[in-house]
């Protein structure tokens, strides 16, 4: 399955030069905890409700401070087209929860840990399904 | 998704008891109509880059149930 089948929320992005108290109220009206920081079509960072309680909040940064003083920079990326295996393998070595998807170094959305347990349950009692029905209703065969 | 300057778009709520949302198409800064867009937001006003998922839609294209 490739990445970009995956993503199951609409992403929103930002430009660097809007404030700490622009995007806590984006996040609180949108319900979102990540916003894509976008500079000319590229992702430069990742903006987090987390980023802005430590780095932020924590730190007395001033509210109309930009966003790029919190973000993280340098953030993980995904191809669009990976294998979602591609996925797995990052957030099995990188402490994050929700990974930008790229094209062409191009930010088109984002995948996220809580997505993908949400997905596997769902398959999981999928295929428990027969098993649950084997275990509760066996099928004898009749004597005689 | 394909869209053109003044199309609205709309977001479904994630969680039981959210509103959809919706946005107004400022720019489109993608080809051929394509994301990403620039929105402003219809319950706040907000302008941002919008780059749609599987849960929005473009007002009016909604897909129909039989």
């Amino acid at each position: 399955m490739r990445v970009i089948d995956c993503v199951r929320r609409s992403a929103i992005g930002i430009g660097p030069e809007r404030t700490i108290a622009d995007v806590a109220e984006i996040m609180d009206q949108t319900g979102v905890g990540a916003l894509a920081v976008i500079d000319q079509g590229r992702i430069v960072g990742l903006v987090t409700d987390r980023d802005l309680v430590r780095r932020g909040l924590a730190r007395s940064v001033s509210p109309d401070a930009r966003v790029d003083t919190v973000m993280t920079a340098d953030v993980v990326t995904v191809e669009a087209e990976a294998d979602l295996h591609d996925v797995f393998a990052i957030f099995r070595t990188h402490a994050i929860r929700r990974l930008p998807v790229v094209r062409g170094g191009e930010f088109v959305g984002m995948v996220t840990v809580d997505d993908l347990v949400i997905d596997l349950a769902a398959d999981l009692s999928d295929l428990a399904r027969p098993i649950t029905g084997e275990v509760l209703f066996a099928h004898r065969d009749p004597p005689g | 998704m394909q869209v053109k300057v003044g199309d609205r778009i709309v977001v479904r709520g994630h969680h039981v008891g959210d509103p959809n949302r919706d946005c107004e198409v400022l720019e489109v800064h993608g080809t051929d109509g394509g994301p990403p867009y620039l929105v402003r937001w219809g319950d706040t006003g907000h302008t941002t880059l919008f780059f749609p998922g599987p849960d929005a839609v473009v007002q009016g294209r909604e897909p129909t149930t039989k």
